[in-house]
Parts: structure tokens; C-alpha cells; sequence
């Protein structure tokens, strides 16, 4: 199906102000400030709002799985919001939370509270950051399922997919309030072009750091090697607060009376006190051990725990790095 | 799907306090409600407005209107939990991870490695089996401490070792000055010499500090301790206590939920595991 981009964008705002019994649409908005980039906020207003691009700034984990919740009691109530420009790493990345936070060990109410009331449409990357690499992680910059709706730019225009029944429900609500075509091949076509041109940018930006996939490889790497990568590592836990899919959570006591409150927060294993036990020992006290152990996490233990490498492949841990240590470069260096 | 509150917590009164040692006492707890587990679990125990940690009950399982925990003061939390005193209220929640399998146990010459506080849960293993002593061959506990006055539970001592079918042996490191004591002096893996139990198929459970488990860990298939028999508790820093927070991981496995109890076999190829 395709519909007019300003419409589409009228109709979103309309959400916003209630329709379908949204109380929330939220979606990537340009920085205002120096610099490139997005991240996400609510649709209010009229500011630079961004439906395709590239990922943002802020991974999605952070709308699902927030840095600081209340765990217990629960809190009651309900919730519908519509959470638009979702890219394919950041829905990738939280269908690996889906596995770490709903299974049959336990579910953690919080994300599945969030997880099931929030309408999620993507959209095609039109665009690139520097740092992105998820075609070597086996990702492409579109998404093939997990969706509601996906959207991808087309001129004036998007062209509209349905990837669930959620995204059925908000389809009927589009049909009732907004003019549509239906899809034509000369659009498929456009569509097709425009993600093999993505493609194509993607594996020209990453020619460099393309490796055969033997992760397993990272366990038997000499530690001299990891302290070389780490040497420039100053620990500040920016690469796990950034993360998609990082998870580690630390939990709080905060009142003195009953019911007893639980808070989560958001933890890194970068930190020095990370694992440490009563009486003071930690099974990784110098920084390298920690630094590899990020990296043995994401393509070692979640491989283990759940089937999935841990990386999307959105660069962001390269992004955000105070000591400019460039992710690809290390996981070739710790393959070779 | 579970769909309960995997964080929710039972409050409970402190109802009787047992110093143990200068730095371990033991709280006997009454839940609001009663708490179910298996031997070898834990739970997370919660101060208000302070913090809350793992630790194994000390009781048996077969009680599950009181709860016994005993704690040494090591960190934030647990000096928290030295300062609490009778009639206070306190937050349990779990119990989280696998227990023993008495499954596996039954039939058998136990042997039990208790060290420091380490005697702790090994002590909720014991009474447990004395519920059932009838299923087992025989009981035998090495207990070890650095002093005399780190021992602990010694008030129950002369009853458990007048037991049937258990023979029960204790060690400390050292006796300074001013302290009497007239059991054995030696390393708690010494004490391997003084028993004589056929190690084929027989299951060895170890608790105690990083240090001792090591040793005893490297000592025991030299008595013929298959790596399959020896369990080990691998004490980690478990935080949520399911698998979510991730601050336990030895390598693939969760201390939380794959243990706390683990075999040697699981284990031994995973890295720093002593640490």
C-alpha cells in the first residue's frame, strides 16, 4: 500500500492527539544542536522529525527496557503508544531481548508491559552512519519480519508492508483516515533498487573489516592481543549504556517502609565492581579482562544462552567510545 | 510463561538472633508466608532502604514457616544485616537456582566440606538429610574454620555427631593464644585423611571460600572422587537471582539458575572459575 508522506505524517499527529486511542507517538527527531543524528522524543510540535535515515543515536532498548524502572510492587495500568522509524538493528536487537526477558525462566513485567503495548513501524535505512556495519553481522538495512508496518521512502511517498496482527489493526486504522493507493511494480521496483543501493553502500563501508564468521575463534585469542585492543579502554561503561542489547541490571531497596520497593538500573560490565563478591574478589579485575568480556558476551555467551550473535551491528559502542577504539577493527584483530 | 512478579518479595520478622562468630550470626526468620525450596537454593534477603543479597538458608526444607540464614558481615549489606535486631522486618524473595539432587545423593556415603561460613548451606544440606537419614548409607561432615572462635553452629555439634550413621569431624587453621581447642589442626582438606569412605560413585558437596574450594577441588580426585560426584556451590554475585542481570555468568552458565550447586564436570573447562 502506499500513501502520501505529509498525510501520513498528519495522520501520525492525529495518533498523538488520541486517534486509534493512542496516548503516545514517538519517534526519531534530527538533533537541533552541532552534529548529525537523531534520537527519540515525543511528536510534539513541529521540528525536524525523521522517518527513515538511519538509526538513532539512543538504541530502542531504551523505550522497552528503561535505565531505571520499579520492578515491585508492579504498577498498574494501561498504555498504547506508537513508536515510528524503528531500523532493522534496533528491532533485531529486541527481538534478542525478547529472548533474554520473556522466557521460561521468567518474564520481566516492565519490558513485557512495554513490549505489548507499543505498536512498533519501522522503516528502510535511506541512509548511513560511519560507524554502521550490520551486513556483517548477517543484517540488511531493512527489516524482513518482527514489524507491525515497515515503511520505505519513496520521492513523496511511502510504501507501506504489514508484518503482524498489530500492524493489521493499524493498517485498517490508516485505510479509514488517510488516502491510499495500492502498490504498483514500478514502486516494488524503486524499493528494491533503492535497499540494493543500501546494501551495496554498506559492504563498500565495511570491505575493510568483511571476515569469515568464526566467532568461536574469540575464546582462544592470546590475552596479549586483548590488552593490546584494550589499551586505549578507559572503562567508562559508555559502549554497555549504548547498546541495543545489552541488558545488565543491578537491583535497588529504596524505601524503609512496607511494601518493599525494588528498582532495576542499568549496570555495565565494564565497571570494576561488576561481578565483584562479599569479601572483595572478581573474577575479572583488570580491564582487559572486562573489555573481552563484552565482546565474549555478545559473540560467545548469547550465542550460547539463546541461539543469536548479541551484536546487531549498529556501531554505536564505536560511536559513543571516549577512547575512539573502533568495534570492527577489534573483532578482526581477535579473529585473525 | 511464568507470569508472576519474579521480583516479588515476602516480608518476614527476625525472631531470634544467634551470634555465631565475631564477624557471623545466624537470623531465624518467620516469613509472612510460608517459602518452599529445595536444599541448595537460595533466596535474595532484603533490608529496607539498605540492599539485599543472595544467601542459602541454613535450615532444613522440610520447615517452611521459619527460615534459618546464617550471614557473615563481608560488605555493605550484610553490615547492615549485623545491625538488625529482634522484631524486625526484613524482605525475602525466591527461592532462585537449583538445590542438591538428593536424587542422586540417596543410597550413598555423603560426604560434606563445610568452610567458614560455607558450613551454611551445607548445614541446610544435613538437616535436610537427617529428615531422611534412613535413605542414606551414611553422613559424614568435615567442617573447617580458621579458629576456634570462627566456628560456627558449635552449640549443635555434640547432638548432630551423637547421630547415627554420621560421623562428623572438624578442623581449624590455627588455635592463636588464649583460645582452647582439642579437635584436629590442620587444613580442612586434610581432614580427607582421616575418613574412610570408597569414593566410586559416592557424591562430595563443597562450600566455603574461593580457596578452599580450589584446593579441595584439586585434592579430591586424588582420593578417587570422580569430577562427576564432586559439587561444587559456586557463590556468585547473584543479583536477580533468574538469569536477567547477568553478573553471575561463568562463561555460558548462569550461577543462578544452572547452580549455585554445579558439578566439577560442568564447570572446569570454564575460565577464572575460582575467582
Amino acid at each position: 500500500m502506499i500513501v502520501k508522506a505529509d498525510e501520513l505524517y498528519t495522520f501520525f499527529q492525529n495518533c498523538q492527539a488520541g486517534l486509534g486511542g493512542f496516548q503516545e507517538v514517538i519517534l526519531p527527531r534530527k538533533r537541533e544542536e552541532e552534529g548529525d543524528g537523531f534520537f527519540f522524543t515525543r511528536l510534539e510540535g513541529d521540528h525536524h522529525y525523521i522517518l527513515d535515515g538511519y538509526r538513532s543515536i539512543d538504541p530502542v532498548r531504551l523505550l522497552f527496557y528503561y535505565p531505571r524502572e520499579q520492578v515491585t510492587p508492579a504498577t498498574d495500568g494501561s498504555y498504547k503508544r506508537l513508536l515510528l522509524g524503528v531500523k532493522a538493528c534496533d528491532l533485531k536487537a529486541l527481538q534478542i531481548l525478547d529472548k533474554a526477558l520473556i522466557n521460561e525462566d521468567f518474564v520481566d513485567p516492565n519490558y513485557e508491559f512495554w513490549r505489548e503495548n507499543t505498536y512498533i513501524v519501522t522503516s528502510d535505512c535511506s541512509d548511513l552512519s560511519p560507524s554502521c556495519h550490520c551486513n556483517l553481522l548477517g543484517g540488511k538495512p531493512y527489516p524482513e519480519e518482527g514489524f507491525d508496518l515497515n515503511l520505505t521512502h519513496l520521492d513523496d511517498q511511502f510504501m507501506i508492508a504489514v508484518g503482524s496482527p498489530k500492524g493489521e489493526e493499524l493498517l485498517q486504522l490508516l485505510k479509514e483516515n488517510v488516502a491510499f493507493y495500492e502498490d504498483t511494480p514500478v514502486a516494488q521496483s524503486s524499493r528494491d533498487k533503492i535497499r540494493q543501493q543500501m546494501i551495496e553502500r554498506l559492504e563498500k563501508q565495511n570491505a575493510e573489516f568483511a571476515k569469515p564468521e568464526k566467532y568461536e575463534e574469540m575464546r582462544q585469542k592470546n590475552i596479549e592481543q586483548w590488552i593490546e585492543e584494550s589499551k586505549n579502554c578507559v572503562g567508562c561503561g559508555g559502549c554497555t549504556n549504548i547498546c541495543p542489547t545489552c541488558y545488565c541490571i543491578i537491583v535497588n531497596d529504596e524505601t524503609a517502609e512496607e511494601p518493599f520497593v525494588k528498582v532495576r538500573s542499568m549496570d555495565s560490565c565494564q565497571l570494576h565492581g561488576y561481578a565483584r563478591v562479599a569479601g572483595g574478589d572478581t573474577p575479572r579485575p583488570k580491564m582487559y579482562n572486562r573489555f573481552r568480556n563484552r565482546y565474549l558476551c555478545k559473540f560467545d555467551y548469547m550465542q550460547s544462552n539463546f541461539g543469536v550473535l548479541g551484536c546487531v551491528g549498529c556501531g554505536r559502542c564505536t560511536e559513543v567510545c571516549v577512547g575512539e577504539i573502533e568495534f570492527r577493527e577489534v573483532v578482526r584483530n581477535v579473529l585473525v | 510463561m511464568a507470569k508472576t512478579n519474579p521480583y516479588h518479595v515476602i516480608p518476614a520478622t527476625v525472631y531470634e538472633i544467634i551470634e555465631e562468630s565475631p564477624t557471623i550470626r545466624t537470623l531465624r526468620l518467620k516469613p509472612d508466608s510460608p517459602i518452599r525450596f529445595a536444599t541448595g537454593q537460595f533466596v535474595e534477603l532484603s533490608v529496607p532502604n539498605i540492599g539485599e543479597g543472595p544467601f542459602t538458608p541454613s535450615s532444613s526444607h522440610n520447615i517452611t514457616e521459619e527460615m534459618d540464614i546464617t550471614i557473615m558481615k563481608t560488605g555493605f549489606v550484610t553490615e547492615h544485616i549485623h545491625k538488625v535486631n529482634v522484631g524486625d522486618r526484613l524482605g525475602i524473595r525466591g527461592p532462585y537456582g537449583k538445590g542438591y539432587p538428593l536424587d542422586k545423593f540417596r543410597g550413598r556415603d555423603v560426604l560434606i566440606m563445610g568452610g567458614g561460613v560455607g558450613m551454611a548451606p551445607t548445614r541446610s544440606l544435613f538437616l535436610t538429610l537427617l529428615d531422611e537419614i534412613d535413605q542414606y548409607k551414611s553422613i559424614t561432615f568435615l567442617a573447617g574454620a580458621r579458629t576456634p572462635r570462627d566456628m560456627i553452629y558449635k552449640d549443635h555439634i555434640d547432638a548432630w555427631s551423637k547421630i547415627d550413621k554420621v560421623n562428623f569431624i572438624r578442623g581449624v587453621d590455627r588455635v592463636p593464644e588464649g583460645e582452647s581447642w582439642n579437635e584436629e589442626v590442620c587444613l580442612i582438606t586434610k581432614l580427607l585423611d582421616k575418613i574412610d569412605i570408597d569414593p566410586t560413585d559416592n557424591p562430595v558437596v563443597v562450600c566455603g571460600p574461593p580457596i578452599m574450594m580450589k584446593f579441595a577441588t584439586m585434592d579430591l580426585p586424588k582420593y578417587g572422587y570422580a569430577d562427576k560426584d564432586i559439587y561444587l556451590s559456586m557463590e556468585k554475585k547473584m543479583y536477580c537471582g533468574f538469569g536477567q542481570c547477568r553478573h553471575c555468568v561463568i562463561g555460558k552458565y548462569y550461577a543462578c539458575k544452572d547452580g549455585p550447586v554445579f558439578t566439577y564436570e560442568m564447570i572446569k573447562n570454564e575460565e577464572n572459575i575460582w575467582e
